[in-house]
């Protein structure tokens, strides 16, 4: 399954996170057009980010986003060496969890 | 008698612990399910907030007025509104709602994506839900080239 590729950066008790994530985000079009069945649609549905336990990012997401989306969000909060983990879970019900340290 | 009022009182007792924990992560695909396949922009936000009136300001939506591809077109949302939650509708694929974020407290409104749409003259809308109760929206056109995405 796919990655999750997280950069966080901790500014002025900001925190500025760039997560790129390798899905294939096919909409149910183009799955009947390249597979003839509209239910192999794949593509994430939810997407969530925790920093010491509490949510610092959420979001529900259809098919419309790019193939390999990008996710960009600040939050406040967060600190230099904190670990940052990201969530996401797609229509087929496959979630894949990674982690990163804040820099 | 005294026993069933209890256990139903119980049970009241154990829904109203567990609102809590699923106010902390909403997942809108399971709770708004009939937004996200609601054809229309109208019919989308009707399904996603109910009959609200919107008030056009507070939000800013940048995106560019000729994508030269509609596989990835760069949308660039924010605000410095108080918020509940935040939604993208568009008038260009099948179903109208791309994506919803709930916002927390120690969230900044500041969110860049890139979303797929077909060619054509098109209309993005963006929607703030405010603690206020009240709804902020930014509505902007562009017009997408063809040869991009087909939806």
């Amino acid at each position: 399954m796919a990655n999750i590729k997280i950069k966080a950066k901790a500014a002025d008790g900001i925190v500025k996170v760039k997560a790129l994530v390798k899905h294939e985000m096919s909409t149910y079009n183009q799955a009947e057009k390249k597979t003839g069945d509209r239910n192999n649609a794949l593509f994430i549905t939810h997407v969530s980010a925790t920093v010491n336990g509490n949510i610092v990012y959420e979001v529900s997401t259809s098919q419309f986003l790019s193939k390999n989306p990008i996710f960009k969000f600040n939050f406040r909060g967060g600190q230099k060496g904190n670990t940052i983990s990201m969530t996401y879970v797609d229509n087929k019900g496959n979630s894949k969890t990674d982690t990163a340290k804040i820099k | 008698m005294q026993r069933r009022q209890f256990i139903s009182l119980s049970a009241l007792v154990g829904l109203a612990t567990v609102v809590p924990v699923s106010l902390q992560a909403i997942d809108f695909r399971q709770t708004k399910a009939n937004a996200w396949t609601a054809h229309t922009v109208d019919d989308a936000i009707r399904e996603m907030y109910g009959n609200i009136t919107l008030i056009e300001e507070g939000v800013s939506l940048n995106l560019p007025k000729i994508a030269s591809n509609g596989a990835s077109v760069p949308l660039d949302i924010s605000s410095d509104l108080s918020a509940k939650s935040l939604a993208v509708f568009q008038n260009a694929n099948p179903e109208s709602a791309v994506i919803a974020y709930t916002i927390h407290e120690n969230n900044i409104i500041d969110y860049s994506l890139k979303i797929k749409m077909q060619e054509g003259l098109r209309e993005v809308t963006v929607i703030v839900e405010g603690r206020d109760g009240k709804f902020y929206s930014a509505k902007k056109t562009l017009v997408v080239s063809p040869g991009g995405c087909d939806g």
